[in-house]
């Protein structure tokens, strides 16, 4: 009783920031920054996107496993509902296009 | 003494066990769009921008979720847009018309950062707000992150406090994001 009164009250979900669409110096970035910033956050992106699956499929199999006597809302505890892979693939998918609206009008070739 | 402390024990135990069923035995709804629009803003407020008023809508919002009953609350596309709509309404910024808005808004829902349980549960809601001038030109981009907690006081069911939360955190992102629109300087 006592690990499950501890848990109810410790399993917030973590603290982060996403990735800003406009950040401070965007347009001083030239053509090579820019095709640099895309690329690296396409990578980023898609490894979050992974990562979001990932949880996702965890996340299904403990609430299967909360079911267990005694020890399922344990288990429910450990669900991770924070979204931080999803928040992160789809902030960056953002952030490109915004990168990529720059590089427009700058008349960088792709 | 042993059957006072048996009785005692029992007694400590079905207490804990009605207040976890009182968190858990419930069906979660979706988050109420009435609590997550914002009301009239204060006279006290600072004035939105005169070329923003009565000329923005909500054209499109992305990256909600439908609830499902045996799950967490959520929030939707659908509701998210009404509570936004709502907000713009109640600021006099809404356009009468579709033909007299100059400022649309797009809204990308990034997600909710939920807990999975506890007794105060604090909601992050992560948006994306993209403004567009009448030329299509982006106007604001802001990407906001905020917080809300319901207490346990708020409501003793789990499920209800989750969506306390998740109204919470959806109203002051709305509120956060009119913060922004009242220092630009549209043209």
């Amino acid at each position: 009783m006592l690990a499950v009164a501890l848990c109810l009250g410790g399993c917030a979900a973590p603290v982060f920031t996403s990735v800003a669409m406009s950040q401070p110096g965007d347009d001083a970035l030239d053509c090579t920054a820019l095709h640099q910033q895309i690329a690296d956050n396409t990578a980023a992106g898609a490894a979050a996107a992974r990562a979001d699956k990932r949880t996702e499929n965890g996340n299904v199999a403990k609430t299967v496993g909360s079911a267990i006597p005694y020890v399922g809302l344990l288990v429910a505890a450990t669900t991770d509902l924070s979204n931080q892979d999803q928040v992160k693939a789809r902030a960056l998918a953002d952030r490109n296009e915004r990168l990529a609206y720059l590089a427009k009008q700058k008349g960088c070739t792709p | 003494m042993h059957t006072v402390r048996t009785r005692f024990e029992q007694a400590v135990k079905l207490s804990a066990l009605a207040v976890l069923l009182g968190g858990l035995a419930a069906c979660a709804s979706a988050a109420d769009p009435t609590a997550m629009a914002l009301t009239a803003p204060a006279a006290t407020e600072k004035p939105f921008p005169v070329p923003l008023q009565h000329a923005m809508c909500v054209r499109t919002v992305a990256g909600g979720e439908e609830t499902n009953p045996l799950w967490a609350s959520k929030v939707g596309d659908a509701g998210f847009k009404t509570a936004l709509t709502t907000s713009l309404t109640s600021a006099n910024l809404e356009a009468a018309a579709e033909t007299d808005c100059h400022y649309p808004i797009d809204v990308n829902l990034l997600g909710l950062s939920q807990p999975a349980m506890g007794f105060d549960m604090t909601v992050t809601a992560h948006v994306n707000y993209k403004v567009y001038d009448s030329a299509g030109q982006p106007f604001l981009l802001e990407t906001l992150d905020t917080p809300y907690t319901a207490k346990f006081g708020d409501a003793l069911v789990g499920v209800q406090r989750l969506k306390l939360a998740n109204e919470g955190s959806i109203r002051e992102s709305i509120t956060a994001f009119f913060a922004k629109l009242r220092d630009t300087t549209p043209k």
